[in-house]
């Protein structure tokens, strides 16, 4: 059994050639790259800001730590589950905060847009917290001397956090950001409790259209041929990434 | 960058050290906490609502308006599951091939570490860069092959399948890992030890495990999460309740009838309790899984 018959005869890059022209992939690559720089712009900026507003000595820092700990590590399809339920159409929490604020329904899974939309917040809500731990940790063992150099000489707040402390993050911002490429380019389990990849492919990320179309199409050629685009494409991502001057001066 | 690894006594120690800490952010005092509070409240909210509506009466569930405070809770969706669905059968699976996933990343990362740490291997770099591509690859690249090896190997649909498909999946991040505790290990204590007589196995097994002890609960922890909670590879491979897991139970609450929430709900509840209980017990282990992990990446 299985589609991989020995007898398959070996047909080269064409596999690779109708995956590059077929608009399903075209159209599962689009959403992979709209939600890998959705979601890192989000939560490596939401991540940062928390993480420098929190730190410092404040009262329920090491609580609040332990519970940022628990969204990464849960099951992303528990996750998934977990969000297909708030984002219900007619019994789910978010729309019926929107009603009691007098604002529209949003139709959140049904329309392809939104479905988009409500994967990236699902994946938000899960990573962000593992960003905030990771630059809580960076800060903490940011060097003192010329944050107080800067403070002593007048800088502002914000002059400082852009001038320096930025800067000095900058390894740590790196980290975060190649964890996130080539996290995001292997994202399945919260999209399939959530959508199956639907409405009408909106939010099939490579590896979505891959599974869908190993084994529901049971066309493993061109499953196979997918992941790996997928995988060079989130190689050359990084490659560039560490390529940028500003990433690369550490 | 170990020193990243937040944990209690550095920053205690810091903040010692250092009574006039510079602030970060000298906006008010308040502004901080609310920052504060609003994270944690976003937090938790989904999962206080997961919680909530597993221990809801179904008419509660479906009532509209929606309340957020039920008017009465009760326990039948934790009974439901396991009496109209198989979730014991799906617990079963998925504490078996966890454990035997984490044994055998274990027993087998550990010397594989220490050879990559210590043995100049032929093509070294090649199977350095491996083992990084084999952390980036999507599982799906995995699945496809091994459900073709594991159909003609007739062990499609069984423990033994999931059990070998993690531990090749989870292998390359263990020994990622553990390369860096076993670098950290000082060469000298191994020397002394071979002075003294002991040979390569003995050096491993009485020496250098208990020395990078830390590393390897670190990577048991996370690679028992992961394998708990994954999707994808059980979903490839199971097709029936012989190995379906609790992610794959998941996927089985949803028939052409609807979506059965509550006892959805009740089953995602349950398996978040594993991950309650490491971030609560195995914290520090947690954090220097996944830092650590990353930040040699």
């Amino acid at each position: 059994m299985g589609p991989e018959r020995p007898s398959a005869p070996f047909i080269g890059l064409n596999n690779y050639k109708e995956t590059l022209t077929s608009p399903r992939f075209q159209q599962s690559l689009r959403n992979q790259l709209v939600f890998t720089a959705a979601t890192i712009a989000v939560e490596i900026a939401a991540g940062m800001g928390v993480a420098v507003l929190i730190n410092g000595k404040l009262r329920g820092l090491r609580a609040a730590r332990t519970l940022l700990l628990i969204p990464p590590m849960i099951a992303p399809a528990v996750v998934g589950l977990n969000f297909r339920w708030l984002f219900n159409s007619q019994y789910g929490f978010i729309d019926a905060l929107l009603a009691d604020l007098h604002l529209p329904a949003i139709p959140w899974l049904s329309d392809p847009n939104w479905a988009l939309v409500s994967i990236i917040i699902a994946d938000v809500w899960q990573n962000t917290p593992l960003m905030v731990l990771l630059f809580l940790a960076g800060l903490q063992s940011l060097p003192q001397e010329p944050l107080e150099a800067a403070a002593v000489d007048g800088a502002s707040t914000w002059q400082i956090f852009w001038n320096i402390t930025l800067p000095l993050m900058r390894p740590v911002i790196v980290v975060a950001l190649m964890l996130r490429v080539i996290d995001t380019f292997r994202t399945f389990d919260v999209v399939w409790l959530m959508t199956q990849g639907g409405p009408g492919g909106a939010t099939s990320l490579v590896t979505v259209h891959a599974y869908l179309l190993a084994f529901q199409g049971v066309d493993f050629g061109h499953a196979a041929a997918v992941s790996y685009i997928a995988l060079v494409i989130s190689l050359v991502l990084l490659g560039v990434l560490y390529g940028l001057p500003w990433l690369r001066e550490t | 960058m170990m020193a990243a690894v937040s944990d209690e006594t550095a920053d205690a120690a810091s903040v010692a050290v250092l009574p006039t800490r510079w602030r970060p952010f000298p906006i008010g005092l308040a502004a901080r906490y609310a920052v504060l509070l609003g994270t944690i409240l976003l937090t938790i909210f989904p999962l206080v609502r997961l919680v909530i509506t597993s221990l809801r009466i179904p008419a509660d569930i479906f009532a509209v308006p929606v309340h957020v405070i039920p008017a009465s809770i009760t326990w039948r969706q934790y009974v439901n599951v396991f009496t109209q669905y198989n979730l014991a059968g799906y617990l079963w699976n998925t504490i078996v091939v966890s454990l035997v996933t984490v044994v055998l990343v274990t027993v087998l990362a550990g010397p594989c570490a220490y050879a990559m740490a210590r043995f100049r291997l032929p093509f070294h770099r090649v199977i350095v860069s491996l083992l990084l591509i084999m952390r980036m690859i999507p599982v799906v690249a995995l699945a496809i092959p091994l459900f073709a090896v594991f159909a003609n190997l007739g062990l499609l649909d069984t423990l033994t399948s999931l059990v070998l498909a993690h531990t090749a999946a989870k292998l390359p991040v263990a020994i990622w890992l553990l390369i860096g505790f076993v670098q950290d290990v000082p060469k000298e204590i191994e020397e002394s030890a071979a002075m003294d007589g002991a040979g390569t196995l003995r050096t491993l097994v009485q020496i250098v495990t208990p020395l990078i002890a830390p590393g390897l609960g670190a990577s048991a922890v996370i690679t028992f999460l992961f394998t708990w909670n994954d999707l994808l590879i059980a979903l490839t491979l199971a097709s029936s309740e012989n190995a379906q897991t609790l992610p794959v139970g998941l996927t089985n609450f949803v028939s052409q009838y609807g979506v059965d929430w509550g006892a959805m709900s009740a089953a995602g509840v349950l398996m978040v309790i594993p991950t309650l209980i490491f971030v609560w017990f195995a914290q520090g282990l947690l954090v220097k899984g996944l830092v650590t992990g990353a930040v040699r990446g």
